[in-house]
């Protein structure tokens, strides 16, 4: 049996995976250029935004697109929340402190959702139904295409809130220069507070169009946000572009992983490919206007 | 005692002296400049007030190192009561609590050194916990070699690979050290469910034999806690020396600032990996009594839950104190043996707690609580002078 000849299928597949950890190291570079927090809570966002969409749709009986919106608002008000009670009371604290904060969210989030919803993983149905579509011998499910295009609508809505609003500028000149931020009238914590809303809705959406394809479960939600981390770190800390790239990369660095490595080491690759770019570029592949140039 | 040290009577004497000549020079001046004209110097009378101010100082104790005494009297009512425990409560819940307690504060204690003294974070030392864990349990099971053996053997085989993580990833600070070293813990995890030759894969390994030295099997509760504890306070001699020693105040140095550190000639990131290996040394100790007490060794031990559990203990204990790990081993041992009560609601609550504990106490219980009664009893005082007309 040839394995190369997998290579094109294992590529798309990762390309999908990858589309969703760049959505989920976009939520991390969200909070992150607002404030210098690492949210380790975002994954719980994605397992949220697709657990509850679950059960509106099956339980309450709402149709599909409503399900998703009212499930991406609950999720942004549960981020909201979050700032409110856990992130604004600690905003002095030492990053220790906050990391700590961030995974005691972590796991309430994630054990209360396995409480309200139950423990079975859940799956959606998929957006289209239809048999995969054959594109150059590869077949690809609709589920996919689906991903990529949310995907890349959801990055044109980012960078239109983030470039062409008075809020993203807000934003921007808050993490460039705080305290030039602060002189113009511009609230720091009201920054924070909306990229966790930011973020959170991201992360909603993520969970929304991976739980057709994956099965979703309570506890689903720290490995997630751990890949969107790394992904994020191997495009460039704190850039939009970077965390994009890397997701996509991670993907595909994961899927190619399988010709290589037995299925039972494919969540050590991502951590591994973590450890040799902060060893050996931690800047990322694009850089990082965070880091310098020296090791942090 | 701290007099005798010839380091000390350096820092005692010398220093004092230098600061006298300083003190008396600037006295002068200020005079000559009232008194103009009487251009004075340095005059041979003065060495005679500064002998013996510098002979005092040579025999009273020097009040900033007098109260890091190395053990008070407190210490030995926490021995007695440590020693006393078990027998008036004979309660062999109470006792395989304290045992848990115990390994808990093994490992607190290491992770202690590297996040309250040499001021890193780490989320991987749950790694080597379950390495210590699994070392016993394969050399015991598979080899039969005598407990102890593998004890010693454990904290080796997790400061070797500690060393050699170490080395690439100690030059990471804040979030990328705390997400390098969940990493580590994730690979390690990893690797022991795949390689189920010689783990067990996710089942485990069973059927590790009690603790013995020379034939004296610890196979009560009340043995093990001794045993546990014994080890325990050991150790905790053991750090508070080094804490005091060289190595300590090296490391303290790092913890404030890295730059200046080695700007006064200390080897930053020797010093950060010696805290590092010391403190997965004493987490392999705590795996391996961890593995003969509970007589498995699974891959429970390496998740993320865990790490967090650990790392709370060192935070609510105050970080930069060597009693609070132990303290707080103990308070979150029993939180989480009260809160087991509660079956499916005992995250959530768990979770919310560890918030409310961060928020309201993110230097420790103890020292929060301190300053706390510090404040309120100086504010008792000035009330008091104020009702009685003296302020």
């Amino acid at each position: 049996m040839d394995l190369w000849t997998y290579i094109p299928q294992l590529l798309a597949s990762g390309i999908t995976i990858g589309a969703i950890y760049a959505l989920v190291a976009l939520g991390f570079v969200t909070i992150s250029r607002a404030s210098q927090i690492i949210n380790f809570a975002q994954g719980e966002f994605v397992m949220l935004g697709g657990i509850i969409t679950f059960f509106l749709l099956k339980v309450v009986n709402l149709s599909y697109p409503f399900a998703a919106l009212i499930a991406i608002v609950i999720v942004i008000l549960i981020g909201f929340m979050m700032h409110v009670s856990v992130i604004y009371p600690l905003r002095k604290a030492s990053v220790l402190i906050l990391l700590m904060a961030t995974l005691g969210a972590s796991i309430f989030l994630s054990s209360t959702s396995g409480l309200i919803f139950g423990t079975l993983p859940k799956a959606l149905p998929p957006f289209s139904s239809g048999s995969p579509l054959s594109i150059g011998g590869i077949s690809v499910l609709p589920q996919s295409v689906w991903i990529l295009l949310s995907t890349f609508v959801l990055l044109i809505l980012l960078y239109l809130l983030s470039h062409r609003t008075l809020l993203g500028k807000a934003m921007e000149a808050s993490s460039t220069d705080p305290l030039g931020a602060d002189l113009l009238g511009i609230s720091r914590n009201l920054m924070v507070f909306l990229a966790f809303g930011v973020s959170a809705g991201v992360g909603a959406v993520a969970g929304i169009l991976i739980t057709p394809i994956f099965f979703t479960s309570y506890s689903s939600g720290t490995i997630l946000g751990l890949k969107g981390f790394i992904a994020a770190v191997l495009g460039g800390w704190g850039k939009n572009s970077g965390a994009i790239l890397g997701g996509f990369v991670l993907g595909v660095a994961e899927a190619l992983s399988l010709v290589f490595v037995p299925s039972g080491y494919k969540d050590a690759v991502a951590f591994v490919i973590l450890l040799l770019i902060l060893y050996f570029r931690p800047k990322g592949i694009l850089g990082s206007p965070f880091i310098d140039s020296r090791r942090w | 005692m701290v007099i005798w040290e010839l380091e000390n009577w350096n820092l005692f004497g010398i220093w004092n002296l230098i600061i006298g000549v300083l003190h008396v020079n600037a006295r002068k001046n200020m005079f000559s400049q009232t008194k103009q004209g009487s251009q004075s110097d340095f005059r041979k009378r003065d060495l005679l007030y500064l002998a013996p101010l510098w002979l005092l100082s040579l025999i009273a104790p020097d009040p900033y190192l007098y109260h890091k005494k190395e053990f008070k009297k407190k210490d030995f009512y926490y021995l007695g009561a440590i020693c006393l425990a078990p027998l008036i409560w004979s309660d062999s819940h109470f006792h395989h609590l304290m045992v848990l307690a115990g390994i808990y504060a093994i490992l607190a204690l290491g992770l202690s050194l590297f996040i309250g003294y040499a001021g890193q974070i780490s989320l991987g030392h749950a790694a080597f916990f379950g390495i210590g864990a699994y070392t016993t349990a394969i050399l015991t099971t598979r080899y039969a070699l005598p407990s102890f053996l593998a004890f010693l053997a454990s904290a080796l085989s997790a400061a070797v690979i500690a060393y050699l993580v170490g080395r690439p990833i100690l030059k990471l600070k804040g979030y990328f050290l705390a997400l390098a070293t969940l990493g580590f813990g994730e690979i390690i995890l990893v690797i022991v469910r795949e390689s189920t030759d010689l783990t067990g894969g996710v089942i485990g390994i069973f059927g590790i034999p009690w603790f013995s030295v020379m034939g004296f099997s610890f196979d009560t509760y009340l043995k093990q806690y001794y045993l546990i504890w014994g080890v325990l306070i050991g150790l905790f001699i053991f750090s508070k020396n080094l804490v005091r020693s060289k190595v300590g105040r090296a490391t303290l140095a790092v913890a404030a600032s890295e730059d200046a550190a080695s700007s006064v000639g200390i080897n930053v990131p020797r010093m950060k990996l010696q805290i590092f290996v010391l403190g997965a040394a004493f987490a392999g100790l705590a795996g391996s009594l961890f593995a003969c007490i509970m007589s498995t060794a699974n891959p429970e031990a390496f998740s993320l839950g865990f790490t967090v559990l650990i790392v709370m203990m060192v935070i609510l204990g105050g970080a930069g104190n060597l009693y609070g790990p132990v303290a707080g081993a103990i308070l979150l041992t029993w939180l989480m043996d009260f809160l087991s009560k509660y079956q499916e609601y005992s995250l959530p609550i768990y979770g919310v707690i560890l918030i409310l504990l961060l928020i309201f106490f993110p230097d420790g219980i103890g020292t929060r609580l301190n300053v706390r009664l510090i404040y309120l009893i100086g504010y008792w005082a000035k009330k008091k002078k104020r009702d009685e007309g003296k302020l």
